[in-house]
């Protein structure tokens, strides 16, 4: 059924790759870039490279201990979504499931974290992490990135309400508790909207920026966007060191997703749910 | 207790995200907006003032335009988001979804932008636009198009067009993810009697599938909006606090970030000893203008959720 030859198809597809291949540009002039000097980026942009070197790379390992980076990100990355997921499925299947009072209310209020400049909480927040002595500790960090669920309760609850009732009523018959049921049966079935939802969610947590600033003092503890950005802000003094920092940083969260990707793809295909 | 748990099994789901949320989410956000109520730069003394705040908002002749100019310019990146952006994504979604050509490397290629941090994408974006040594001038150059050549950057009405082109470039792929979910999860039946009925594959989407992901569609033009209203460091980085030549690429909260923390008192006068209180009132507004469309989203989704 999915057979698709016709002529319009075809240039679609060729336009999916016409823009496929720009962004494969990008990435490409970013990786090449890093592998040249300061000077030839910036002199001679276009031209042919005076040589091409890992200088760079090693410079990041060696001078900035990117490993570090790399861990303190990939910590409170995986903490962050464990908690985020955790937090989100219950509360969009307690709103998506149940019909109770104040459901539309709740939900609009569950929508509110979305409204606001971050900037605009920080101190209170900061106040508050103090008061808990988390401040300059991971767990600041992971606490405030996995309560942001507005968008992930947003869009999985939305999911949870239209499952059919049968497969509920079902459960119910075969004595099921409350918990049972959504553990094995509901969660299951959301897992292709909680694998987009872990998608979108890690990517913003992995370039996540300001939080980490605010809250992550000692060197020791600092995020991979957080060594970007001391590039960055002096960037045409340090473009080289920028280009390869960010390549470093694209790479490892690449390959996970193109693994994922292909299960996205084929493992959870409709996921069982008959209408 | 646990009887009352019994009788009302959502709070066992709600309530620990729903605690946590409120601490950590709702709690500073109050906290920040009651400051809107006085006027205050943050260090130096607090006096309530009411609704002043509110009032100098709307009268001041330069806040006003500011306002207006920064609400446009958010206002025409969710504009064009939504004619442009997502129609895209549909069609892509719906080409990835029925296993076109390539499909697998496709998805994870056009995801890919979104890996890049904001400052990176800002700086790549700026050196192919470059006026000089730019690579898209050097295309249209070699194309002998020389005449549409133009230094892109430096074009104040083409600014916020350009922060449009970022933005959408690094979120294609999330939007796209969203709609093949939304798609794979659609019963087969319908797309395969539609089919038999001899539809054909652009009939198909139009009158099976985006019937079908109607809630994922309404979903993602919120989502844009609230981008487009919220969304900062593109801005910030291309064209600092002031937001660009005549504020070319200001967005709404990159105006109140210049109000509430500017260092270089963009306002001059004295607005400049109430930078949090004036602050937090832009913050408010803002979350006025996206709360009114939210809720009147969820109103309209959770109705038809009971009419069916």
């Amino acid at each position: 059924m999915h057979k698709n030859k016709g002529f319009s198809e075809k240039i679609v597809n060729l336009l999916m790759w016409l823009y496929a291949s720009f962004i494969i540009f990008v990435l490409v002039y970013m990786i090449y870039n890093s592998l040249r000097e300061k000077s030839d980026i910036l002199g001679n942009t276009l031209g042919k490279p005076k040589d091409l070197s890992l200088q760079n790379y090693i410079a990041l390992f060696v001078n900035d201990h990117f490993e570090k980076y790399f861990f303190n990100s990939l910590l409170i990355l995986i903490a962050s979504i464990l908690l985020l997921i955790f937090l989100s499925s219950m509360v969009a299947y307690g709103l998506g499931r149940y019909q109770f009072r104040f459901n539309k209310s709740l939900r609009v209020f569950f929508l509110l974290g979305m409204m606001f400049p971050i900037q605009l909480g920080i101190v209170p927040i900061f106040l508050l992490m103090q008061d808990m002595h988390l401040v300059n500790s991971y767990f600041s960090v992971i606490l405030l990135l996995g309560t942001a669920i507005s968008l992930p309760v947003f869009m999985l609850t939305n999911f949870f309400a239209g499952l059919p009732n049968e497969l509920y009523e079902a459960a119910i018959l075969d004595g099921a508790g409350e918990w049972k049921i959504f553990t094995r049966i509901m969660f299951p079935l959301a897992k292709p909207v909680i694998f987009s939802v872990c998608i979108v969610s890690s990517v913003q947590i992995w370039n996540q920026f300001f939080i980490p600033l605010i809250f992550l003092q000692s060197e020791e503890k600092k995020t991979i966007p957080l060594l970007i950005v001391k590039y960055t802000n002096h960037l045409f003094n340090n473009v080289d060191m920028a280009l390869t920092a960010s390549v470093m940083s694209i790479v490892p969260i690449l390959i996970v997703f193109v693994i994922f990707s292909k299960q996205i793809l084929e493992g959870f295909a409709g996921g069982g749910i008959k209408g | 207790m646990r009887n009352f748990a019994k009788k009302h099994p959502y709070l066992l789901f709600i309530l620990p995200g729903f605690i946590l949320y409120c601490i950590f989410v709702i709690y500073p956000i109050i906290s920040a907006a009651m400051n809107s109520l006085f006027k205050w730069n943050g260090i130096g003394p607090k006096t309530f003032v009411g609704l002043q705040n509110y009032i100098d908002l709307f009268t001041n002749k330069v806040l006003l335009s500011q306002l207006i100019n920064a609400f446009k310019n958010s206002f025409t990146i969710f504009l064009f988001t939504v004619l442009f952006v997502i129609p895209v994504q549909i069609i892509f979604a719906y080409m990835i979804y029925s296993k076109t050509k390539g499909h697998s490397l496709l998805q994870a290629v056009i995801f890919s932008p979104q890996f890049i941090s904001t400052p990176v994408i800002v700086f790549i974006f700026t050196l192919l636009l470059d006026s000089n040594i730019g690579f898209f001038n050097l295309l249209l150059t070699k194309l002998g198009l020389d005449f549409l050549a133009k230094p892109w950057l430096g074009m104040p009405s083409l600014g916020i067009y350009i922060v449009w082109l970022m933005i959408s470039w690094a979120g294609f792929g999330v939007g796209m993810i969203f709609f093949i979910g939304a798609m794979k999860m659609l019963p087969t039946d319908c797309l395969e009697a539609a089919y038999i009925d001899g539809a054909g594959y652009w009939r198909r989407l139009v009158t099976v599938v985006i019937p079908q992901i109607k809630t994922t569609i309404l979903n993602l033009v919120l989502i844009s909006y609230v981008t487009s209203m919220t969304i900062f460091d593109f801005s910030y980085i291309l064209g600092g606090v002031a937001g660009g030549i005549n504020g070319s690429v200001d967005v709404m909260s990159l105006f109140f970030y210049r109000i509430a923390f500017g260092d270089n008192n963009p306002m001059g006068g004295n607005l400049d000893e109430n930078s949090i209180g004036m602050g937090t009132t832009v913050a408010v507004v803002l979350f006025l203008l996206i709360f009114i469309v939210a809720f009147f989203q969820v109103y309209l989704m959770t109705r038809k959720g009971e009419d069916s």
